[in-house]
């Protein structure tokens, strides 16, 4: 697939997205072959429970690294001292690297 | 150990006019030398194949030859470290098991890592890779019942997908606990707190203190810090101290400051050396051939303590010599022998010596990284060889029937 083509990934799309791998895993029990639960299934629902990916969105205060949280229209400002520098943490989706 | 001098056996024979005959055991000894001189190397191809040295020396294979000059004999035989000497074989098949042994023999390793947490300094990719050379260890029965896990060829690999264009019945794996391990690592740098570590890290840091470990809590992420899940039927294998974890518990991972978060998951899968080296069983796997040392003239008094010098420690001894009562210098051990040539160099030992390694005397050494030990994975290596041949000539078979 281009650069182009490629469309991040919503929330709605990871809800739905579980298809194939844990349809797959639930036959796959009950006919009491391989098991694929558990720590197997990194769908979006055992993700969610893994890296918290509700909103609000928390920042980092530039000033005094209070945690600000951050709804959405909120006025930019750190609710502690008031500084105007607020830092995105990281992404709480999960990412794939391959250890090599 | 007592050997004829090396001599040239062919040169040797057409001198002497000597018709065809069955070499004398003399010659066959001296043909075993690889020779080594001051500038070259000779005599370094084996010549004990059929049709060599005439029709009347019978150099064809015969197992229960074989089998008498076969030798093995072990060094040292530690976990991850053994050495031994395997005398008899041709250097192919010897360098066949070295090969083997680095590049074949499976192990397990972390594949793929699942970030979900990682504000450290040290970037995803790199704790990935790192994460991946780490080895891990586990019960023997378990890791044997462990199956492989087929991965999808990569697009931009073309090697691997000519590979699987031949095999199309390869199906690719998907994630279960036949063949897959999971573990996890959870880590969190804190301050070090009155209420929860009994002393005020803060406190400490205003008066000074700058050792890390004082300040703060898990400010250093070990390997064994990774926590291992036992997925289906894996609990029946990796249980109690079968469990799956890494070999040195203290390799040092990462290192972190209060705030930082380390939270990943890994998928770790069976593979094999030729893949990556994280799957290769050891550290390393060698051989060199036994050096020979010859000496010719009786080296005596001040030149006997010159020459033992020109090898390491060990290698040269002295004994009383019969004739002049001097201290001749005697062989003791060629095994510690570097084959330097050092003594080559000087004039006083020309013609007294004759340096050369035994062709077919491999000193092995090989060293686990802790998977398995080291005298296992040789055995190892062993089979697997067998079973190639063996496939081999299956193969051959169903070519003559035109299978
Ligand atoms: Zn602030």
């Amino acid at each position: 697939m281009s650069r182009e083509q490629y469309t991040p990934p919503t929330l709605q799309d990871r809800n739905a997205g579980p298809s194939s791998s844990s349809q797959q895993s639930q036959t796959q029990q009950t006919t009491s072959q391989p098991y694929t639960g558990g720590g197997f299934n990194l769908t979006a629902a055992s993700l969610d429970a893994l890296g918290d990916d509700s909103r609000p969105i928390h920042y980092l205060c530039g000033d005094c690294d209070a945690r600000v949280t951050l709804k959405k229209g909120d006025a930019i400002r750190c609710k502690e001292c008031g500084y105007r520098v607020l830092y995105k943490e990281r992404t709480n989706r999960m990412i794939q690297f391959q250890a090599r | 150990m007592t050997m004829a001098q090396p001599l040239d056996v062919s040169r040797y024979r057409s001198e002497r006019h000597i018709p065809w005959a069955p070499l004398s055991a003399e010659e066959i000894e001296a043909r075993r030398l690889v020779q080594i001189n001051a500038e070259t190397v000779t005599h370094t191809a084996a010549s004990d194949f059929p049709g060599h040295y005439g029709p009347e020396q019978d150099d064809s294979w015969v197992v229960e030859r074989f089998r008498q000059g076969l030798k093995v004999d072990f060094h040292h035989n530690k976990p991850h470290d053994a050495a031994f000497s395997l005398v008899g074989i041709d250097a192919s098949i010897a360098n066949a098991f070295r090969r083997i042994l680095i590049a074949e023999i499976p192990t397990l390793a972390i594949e793929d890592v699942f970030f979900l947490d990682n504000t450290s300094v040290i970037q995803d990719e790199v704790l990935a890779h790192r994460l991946g050379l780490i080895p891990l260890t586990g019960g023997r029965e378990g890791l044997d019942w462990l199956h492989w896990f087929h991965r999808a060829p990569s697009k931009d690999a073309f090697t691997m997908q000519t590979a699987s264009d031949g095999d199309e019945t390869t199906p690719v794996s998907t994630h279960n606990d036949y063949n897959t391990i999971v573990m996890t690592l959870d880590i969190e740098c804190r301050w070090a707190t009155v209420e929860k570590d009994g002393w005020d890290g803060k406190k400490k840091a205003a008066e000074g203190d700058v050792a890390p470990e004082e300040k703060y809590i898990k400010s250093n992420v070990y390997a064994s810090d990774l926590v291992f899940h036992p997925q289906g039927k894996q609990s029946e294998y990796f249980s109690g101290e079968n469990a799956i974890r890494p070999v040195n518990p203290e390799i040092l991972i990462a290192k972190l400051r209060p705030g930082h978060r380390i939270h990943l998951r890994c998928h770790c899968i069976k593979g094999v050396g030729s893949d990556h080296a994280k799957f290769s069983p050891v550290a390393t796997a060698s051989y060199r051939l036994l050096p020979q040392i010859t000496i010719t003239q009786p080296i005596l008094g001040a030149d006997a303590k010159k020459f033992a010098r020109c090898f390491p420690r060990g290698v040269i001894g002295y004994e009383p010599d019969a004739a002049t009562g001097e201290q001749k210098a005697v062989v003791k051990n060629p095994m510690k022998d570097t084959v330097s040539r050092e003594c080559l160099r000087h004039d006083e030992f020309k013609g007294k010596v004759k340096l050369g390694r035994v062709r077919d005397h491999f000193i092995f050494s090989v060293e686990s990284t802790g998977q398995f030990e080291s005298d296992e994975l040789f055995l190892d290596a062993v089979r697997l060889l067998r079973a190639k041949a063996e496939r081999f000539k299956r193969h051959l078979t169903e070519l003559e029937e035109g299978r």
